[in-house]
């Protein structure tokens, strides 16, 4: 060893004596904790940031604002996000819709309650009592269009995306899945842009307001008055598939945003 | 023992390349290299770590009781990797999304632990840096050469720019899906080490045991 | 011809121009003849049999699935054809228009043929690829090419959907070839089965070309789901209802992997290999009782939301690969358990966990590829529990007398 080694010789106790073993452990711990407490505290603000801009990151993505030539600061100003509670679709204040974490919101017993088995068609044993939706308004604003957080189980994982509805709150805009764990090349192909697209423009109420959707194996004959409610399966991924026809159909039903789509409405009729 | 900053620094990159020939640090190794911007990440976390946890045990060793050398290496590492950790979280969100615990399991990382015990408790902090950097370095080139290979022929693209258009975008490539799973990169880090073996035969193993040819007369085959 | 050999034998021989090429020149010579090595002093082995014969074995006893293959194959897309009546085009409709011989399901020579076509280019496809796998690394051993690798071709197409894209298919015998067997030494060094290797590559590299219901009939754009997946729907009575009968499963009536669909051609091939004794008997017998026995113990435990769990055992051994894989794939003697008792243990898990896949994972309707591989990694570890018992019982034995 070519170092020198003096340090160890000028040091009052000797090493390994039991009081010098608990001084280094306290001096190191406190420069490790205050290590660690500054990184946390000082980085904290960047952090949260970066998570509200995650979140609505995802909802201007299925918006389409940015396909109609907004940059993403413009279309933040156009997304009006309220806090609904989903029995009775009230609008609800207290809770911060930017920083609602719908994950662990799902799971939480004490803002969520527990399905029955034949209540939980979209696999997701608990739903949040309350859950936060985005109206995007036009520049004077005026309501044009509504952007719902779904999520539900395919066949690994839940998939949680967003469902954005057009002015009639009938005729989809988008649907996208920001979080998921599908099998890449099969239920991963939830992500494709191509199948993605087929949704757009795709009706989920009929006239009387029942929730009408269905993915399918068979070609859709585009002649006949189902083609608008239905959508191509996912090659190979039945389960997958499933899953999102089963979560549409638990979300936009009375026991997911029902009671809210129907006051809207009321409201703007 | 002649100091030789060079031989620190470059060794562990090929001829003692921490995965290669130790086969330290697969279990990261398998689940951040499907993308290459996390694998990126993900390499840079880990030598930065390797590299200021050798440092700073390497200046603490002579104060350091024996008796709690181990938690003592332990609690500077941890220290470090969630510092580390919250940096990633800070100034590049939507890949520590993807990264998940990843980066907090650089604690249990073999390299970290098995540097810090083999070298830095033994050598002056600037070697000990050096030989930090350099076992980071040789992960981080193995990791970077299953990334690009991953990441190109799983999605067709480096970076997530595209580079070989993919048939369901109307392209010719269609994506490999088994190098999207982590089991892919089980694969080839064998065949690089295949590889790597067959051309510095120095790295092979002994054998644990020879196999007993019997003399055997010429059977007809 | 025999006479062209031998004179080009010194060439190869040691010391020869071509030396290093000597096992391209075994290969091929002892392909034409039986070799010109015979044993010079005793013992002499009363049996004659060798590898070469042994996997010869193997190829006749595949032949009814073979067969089968070309007439199902060939039958289900016909079928499939009239259905949809679409315009035919591509080499093959040309060709068999050419030849006046068409498209009718009902005609046995059109559907062999038929199906002979889709065989026969990733048949070869298979075979050259992983040829020149198989000779490289001969080559660079220096040892003789084996004739193991005939069979693992043979079984590597039967196992693969009639439509799979040739480049796939090269990908795939690649992936089975080298890191099934090369990397470990070749051919009786494996511990893998390379054709189940290289299938696996492929189920999880391309699952698009090798799973769902769109590919197991060989016409684009037609959905034929195999039995399986519809049982994972609907269980038997989805089946049924599918237009499937338990004997046309038996007999090989539905769409599924080139080979595996006949239960019957399977066993006519197990019969013949446990007559010859190529394959263990306890193997098959083990599988089969697996099988059974997991399939009715689900059947008594009963479920309302999963109808596989109700599916009777004489369903599960004629849908899938079941009977396939248990015959050809788990008896490989390289990669399956080498004691007898071990055997039994092998076949056992190989048939429950079949069942357990089929039944229990949502993703696969059929395991029995994953779960041979399985029980292949397994075998050492069986084998080993096995000879340490028998050790322990004879000190036992010994102590006592």
């Amino acid at each position: 060893m070519s170092a020198p080694e003096s340090d160890s010789a000028v040091s009052a106790a000797p090493v390994e004596s039991a009081s010098r073993t608990l001084l280094v452990t306290l001096v190191l711990c406190l420069v490790c904790s205050v290590m660690v407490a500054a990184a946390a505290v000082l980085l904290r603000p960047i952090q949260d940031t970066n998570k509200k801009a995650d979140l609505i990151g995802n909802v201007i993505a299925v918006s389409g604002l940015l396909k109609e030539g907004l940059t993403e600061e413009q279309a933040l100003k156009r997304i009006d996000a309220r806090m609904i509670e989903l029995a009775t679709g009230n609008e609800v204040t207290g809770v911060d819709p930017d920083t609602f974490n719908i994950v662990k919101a799902g799971k939480d017993p004490e803002i969520s309650t527990e399905l029955t088995r034949r209540e939980d068609v979209a696999q997701i044993r608990r739903e949040p009592r309350y859950l936060p939706v985005y109206r995007i308004v036009s520049a004077n604003g005026e309501f044009k269009k509504l952007i719902l957080p779904v999520y539900g189980y395919g066949l690994w994982s839940t998939m949680y995306g967003f469902l954005a509805l057009e002015e009639d709150l009938r005729t989809v805009q988008g649907l996208r899945f920001y979080q998921h764990a599908e099998t890449p090349g099969l239920g991963g192909e939830v992500d494709n842009p191509k199948w993605r697209a087929q949704w757009t423009g795709k009706v989920l109420f009929d006239e009387k307001w029942k929730v009408q959707v269905e993915i399918t194996k068979m070609a859709i004959d585009s002649s006949s008055p189902e083609a608008q409610h239905q959508v191509d399966a996912l090659a190979g991924a039945t389960i997958t598939s499933r899953g999102v026809e089963n979560l549409l159909k638990f979300w936009l039903s009375d026991k997911g945003y029902g009671p809210y789509l129907s006051r809207l409405r009321h409201e703007r009729s | 023992m002649s100091y030789q900053p060079k031989k620190i620094l470059f060794d562990p990159i090929v001829d003692n390349n921490p995965v290669i020939l130790q086969v330290l640090g697969i279990c990261s190794a398998l689940a951040v290299t499907s993308k290459l911007s996390t694998t990126i990440t993900m390499c840079i976390a880990l030598t930065v770590v390797t590299a200021c946890s050798n440092a700073a045990i390497s200046l603490v060793r002579n104060h350091t009781p024996s008796s709690i050398r181990i938690i003592v290496q332990m609690t500077i590492i941890s220290s470090l990797v969630i510092v580390t950790d919250q940096f990633i979280k800070a100034y590049a969100f939507s890949i520590s999304k993807d990264l998940s615990v990843f980066v907090g399991l650089i604690i249990t990382n073999c390299i970290v632990m098995g540097r810090a015990e083999a070298y830095a408790m033994k050598h002056p902090p600037f070697p000990s840096f050096l030989d930090g950097l350099g076992n980071g370095l040789g992960y981080s080139a193995l990791l970077m050469a299953i990334g690009v290979f991953r990441e190109l022929f799983g999605s067709g693209s480096l970076f997530g720019y595209p580079i070989l258009p993919l048939d369901r975008d109307g392209g010719w490539y269609v994506p490999n899906g088994l190098l999207l799973l982590p089991p892919s990169a089980f694969f080839l880090i064998g065949m690089i080490i295949w590889v790597v073996r067959s051309w510095k035969p120095a790295q092979v193993e002994q054998p644990e045991y020879k196999i007993y040819h019997a003399p055997r007369p010429e059977v007809a085959s | 011809m025999k006479r062209y050999f031998d004179r080009l034998r010194p060439l190869f021989a040691k010391g020869g121009q071509y030396e290093k090429y000597y096992p391209v020149f075994e290969m091929v010579d002892g392909f034409f003849y039986s070799s010109s090595e015979t044993t010079h002093h005793a013992p002499h082995v009363r049996d004659g049999i060798d590898l070469k014969r042994l996997m010869v074995y193997v190829v006749v006893a595949l032949i009814p699935c073979i067969l089968w293959s070309w007439f199902n194959t060939g039958y289900q897309a016909n079928l499939a054809l009239a259905k949809m009546g679409v315009a035919k085009t591509g080499w093959r409709y040309d060709l068999l228009t050419a030849l006046h011989i068409g498209f009718d399901a009902g005609s046995i020579l059109a559907n062999t043929v038929h199906g002979f076509l889709y065989f026969l280019p990733i048949y070869l496809t298979t075979l050259i690829v992983g040829g020149i796998w198989e000779t490289i690394f001969s080559t660079v051993r220096q040892k003789e090419i084996n004739e193991g690798f005939l069979v693992t071709s043979m079984l590597f197409t039967l196992t693969l959907p009639p439509n799979m894209p040739l480049w796939m298919v090269a990908i795939g015998i690649t992936f089975g070839v080298v890191l099934g067997k090369e990397i470990f030494g070749g051919t009786g060094k494996n511990f893998l089965n390379p054709a189940l290797t290289g299938r696996a590559f492929l189920f999880f590299a391309y699952p698009a070309e090798i799973s769902g219901d769109r590919v197991w009939v060989a016409v684009d754009g037609y959905s034929g789901a195999t039995a399986l997946s519809l049982g994972k729907v609907g269980g038997v009575e989805e089946i049924i209802r599918g237009g499937m009968t338990w004997w046309n499963a038996f007999i090989g009536l539905i769409p599924g992997s080139m080979g595996e669909t006949s239960t019957l051609a399977c066993l006519l091939g197990a019969a013949f290999l446990i007559y010859t004794r190529v394959a263990s008997w306890r193997i098959i017998v083990g599988c089969f009782l697996g099988m059974v026995g997991a399939s009715l113990l689900f059947n008594v435990i009963g479920s309302e939301t999963n109808p596989m769990v109700a599916m009777p055992w004489y369903w599960h051994l004629v849908v899938g690969g079941f009977a396939f894989a248990t015959v050809f794939m788990a008896t490989d003697p390289v990669s399956a358990a080498m004691t007898s008792a071990g055997r039994w243990v092998f076949g056992l898990l190989i048939g429950a966990m079949t069942v357990l896949i089929r039944v229990a994972n949502p993703a696969f309707p059929e395991g029995v590829m994953l779960v041979i591989l399985f029980a292949n990694v397994f075998a050492p570890l069986i084998d080993f529990a096995i000879i340490q018992l028998n050790i322990r019982r004879r000190l036992r034995r010994h102590v006592r007398a």
